[in-house]
């Protein structure tokens, strides 16, 4: 691609995206407290955190007003996703909203979902189109859309789940798309399929963007540890050993929620333009967010491990979170995949 | 936030236009293949040419206003990169003739400034010591009064000269009071290169660079060039050192780039387009490399670091830029397979070199301008608020 194409590459936040920093930082900062994440470890989804969060708009206002929403952009969805992650929110925020907007892309999204009073799940991987598989939402969607060969349905299903316990404490269940009780066809063939994609980029987007978050907030413990923590009569974060692998961590929170915001507006203004940055920013922070929440936990030594330590809560989610979407490698093939395509056909035009 | 095209007006479109044609007109073939067999990063009837246009002063007035216009800037800037215009010196030059600027006599600015302006006047930095390393306030280069006290004598060498044997002037750090504080005994000079008891001599480094030590054997310099006040050289360096460290934040205009280093971040740009074409193109039996699990993941996951790597600003983006560099060259390397060690502009090489030079810049990458364990320091210490970084007791 042209590298020296005349672009702005203004990362700054308006006064409005700041506004919506703040209040969903303060929503996460009054309900989500650590205690909250932990309480919720048993079914992996907090019913009241969810409905306070739906009652603030952050359903509605994913889908855009022709459908019923409230139309915030993507870079506004990729905001409240970090503070989602800072916070390990224990609710299918970011899978609900982009099933919803798919359904509202194919048409007859119904108000429930807009509102979030009934929630849709999505199957974020990228290599599975067929067969039963494990579904990070599937124990508490009311309705899941998914890929089944190249129809684009959505299942409802009389009994749920039952929820199996898992890594990251997520309301996943085993899901046969053959034993759902009602099943309709949203869309079929290739725009559809195009359709379904976009939601599974818009999926990688977010979760990268609430890994970022994830990673900032235990990076962010660590390093309150290591001020106050002293070995040899002075503060462990003043040795390097320990300084920099939190100087490194400070650095993947900047680039990863950087990437995410940029791939965020390229999928909001000229989603052709740049269609493999979702998947940068979610094989990056899929990569980068377990091995800094690892550190975070090291950091804080014999203290960091404990289950009762915020920084494990941290740790399993900053693996098991990405882990939903299937192998990051799939992601990182469909990026070679576009790349390597723009980039030969440029060679043969020059 | 916004990453639009920018949209330019009749006369920046034609300005824009302009400079396409004369850069392409003047950084011809000829002098990308000197460049390299040199290493210099500067050719001199290039940079006259520049200055003949009026663009060196453009450039440097872009900040107070009396230059290009901050969109008229960020064309020049892309449009140079475009045709790897040889940069080092003039980076260099418009650090030094800042300070100058600020600090220097008006005697001195005016013998400086107008050459700066002509190409003429060339200017490197002399901070680096064969012992020292990056904590450059650590400086044995002596500087005394001579005996009529209105001069003083430089005895000392430096590392890390690049460009001196292009240049007029060193912007020197000299020792001028060992028995203070680190940060009250340096003075800063403009030293002319032509004074007697300059020696120079070239380092070729591996990316194919050439550097110089330089070595200063009873140097007389007028008082004329001494920058700012004896003992006060910490509040000259200050200014140039901020802006080659990126510690200064980009404007909200998106006409800057996030980090510092874009230029250099634009070799694993290259590398990664490079590669992704080689894979991308069907081979013998019409097979494409990249339909392979494992070529897809790494040129994927190479990508995915880079889009990273060029997201991430101010100095984070400078660690990020090397590090990611030294992650992903190896792996472009193997992508492009054995005739990727073919050196850059050689027949044959897999993907034009870009892989291969990548590889060999890296380290260069991670070291000079501070090492990135500078950045890491400032970074814990100044974002983290970890605090100063504690060593062992020093050597008596």
């Amino acid at each position: 691609m042209d590298r020296y194409e005349l672009r702005r590459l203004d990362y700054s936040l308006t006064e409005d995206h700041r506004d919506l920093v703040t209040a969903y930082r303060q929503f996460f900062d009054a309900h989500c407290g650590i205690e909250t994440v932990w309480a919720a470890e048993e079914s992996g989804f907090d019913k009241a955190l969810w409905e306070r969060l739906c009652a603030m708009g952050a359903a509605s206002m994913a889908v855009p007003e022709s459908a019923g929403g409230d139309g915030a952009t993507l870079v506004d969805l990729a905001l409240v996703a970090e503070e989602l992650g800072r916070a390990v929110a224990p609710v299918p925020w970011i899978d609900h909203v982009c099933a919803t907007r798919l359904w509202a892309r194919l048409g007859g999204v119904d108000a429930e979902a807009v509102d979030g009073s009934r929630i849709v799940g999505l199957d974020p991987r990228l290599e599975v189109t067929a067969g039963r598989r494990l579904i990070g939402t599937a124990a508490v969607a009311d309705r899941l859309i998914l890929r089944d060969g190249d129809d684009v349905v959505l299942l409802e299903f009389d009994t749920v789940g039952p929820r199996v316990d898992n890594l990251g404490r997520l309301p996943m269940a085993w899901v046969d798309p053959a034993e759902a009780n009602r099943r309709s066809v949203l869309g079929s063939g290739p725009a559809a399929i195009a359709e379904y994609q976009r939601a599974l980029d818009e999926w990688r987007m977010l979760t990268a963007a609430a890994l970022a978050g994830l990673v900032e907030q235990t990076m962010t413990i660590a390093a309150e540890f290591a001020k106050s923590r002293y070995t040899l009569g002075v503060p462990i974060g003043t040795l390097q050993a320990i300084s920099h692998p939190l100087a490194n961590m400070a650095i993947v929170v900047q680039g990863g929620r950087n990437l995410a915001r940029r791939a965020a507006w390229f999928l909001d203004n000229e989603p052709q333009a740049r269609p493999e940055l979702a998947a940068c920013a979610f094989v990056f922070m899929a990569e980068e967010a377990g091995k800094a929440a690892t550190m975070a936990v090291h950091i804080q030594g014999g203290l960091g491990v404990s289950t009762e330590a915020a920084a494990t809560a941290y740790l399993v989610r900053a693996r098991a979170w990405p882990l939903a979407g299937g192998d990051p490698a799939a992601s990182a093939r469909h990026i070679a995949g576009i790349i390597a395509t723009r980039e030969t056909e440029l060679a043969e035009g020059a | 936030m916004d990453f639009s095209t920018v949209e330019l007006d009749a006369d920046d479109a034609a300005f824009h236009a302009q400079v396409r044609e004369f850069l392409t007109a003047t950084v011809t073939d000829e002098v990308r293949r000197r460049d390299r067999e040199t290493g210099d990063n500067f050719d001199e009837a290039v940079h006259l040419a520049i200055g003949e246009r009026g663009f060196l002063e453009q450039e440097y007035r872009t900040k107070s206003g009396a230059g290009f216009s901050r969109v008229r800037r960020r064309i020049w800037e892309l449009e140079k990169r475009r045709v790897h215009t040889p940069w080092v010196t003039w980076g260099t030059t418009q650090l030094v003739a800042h300070a100058v600027e600020m600090f220097g006599k008006p005697e001195l600015v005016a013998e400086v400034l107008p050459g700066v302006f002509t190409g003429e006047v060339r200017m490197c930095l002399g901070y680096t010591e064969p012992e020292g390393g990056s904590d450059i306030a650590t400086c044995k280069t002596r500087a005394v009064r001579d005996e009529g006290g209105s001069g003083w004598i430089i005895n000392g060498a430096k590392m890390f000269t690049t460009g001196a044997h292009n240049c007029q002037y060193v912007f020197l750090i000299t020792n001028t009071d060992p028995e203070a504080p680190k940060h009250k005994s340096i003075s800063m000079f403009l030293v002319p290169l032509d004074t007697p008891g300059i020696e120079i001599q070239g380092i070729r480094t591996v990316d194919g660079d050439r550097t110089n030590i330089v070595y200063y054997s009873d140097v007389r310099v007028d008082d004329k060039y001494l920058l700012g006040e004896a003992n006060g050289g910490w509040t000259v360096l200050r200014g140039p050192l901020d802006a080659e460290h990126g510690a200064v934040a980009a404007d909200a205009d998106g006409l800057a780039d996030p980090a510092i280093m874009a230029h250099q971040a634009g070799f694993m740009s290259a590398a990664v387009d490079a590669v992704a074409a080689h894979v991308g193109t069907p081979g013998p039996g019409g097979t494409r490399l990249v339909e392979e699990g494992s070529v897809g993941y790494r040129l994927g996951r190479s990508a995915a670091r880079l889009e990273a790597a060029l997201s991430t600003p101010g100095i984070f983006g400078r660690v990020a830029q090397a590090q990611t560099m030294r992650e992903i060259g190896p792996d472009l390397m193997d992508l492009a397979g054995p005739a990727s060690v073919l050196p850059l502009g050689t027949a044959g090489a897999a993907d034009g070199g870009a892989a291969e030079y990548l590889y060999r810049f890296a380290p260069l990458a991670g070291i000079y301008g501070g090492t990135l364990e500078v950045f890491r320091n400032m970074i814990a210490q100044h974002v983290l608020g970890l605090g100063k970084p504690n060593y062992s007791p020093p050597r008596r």
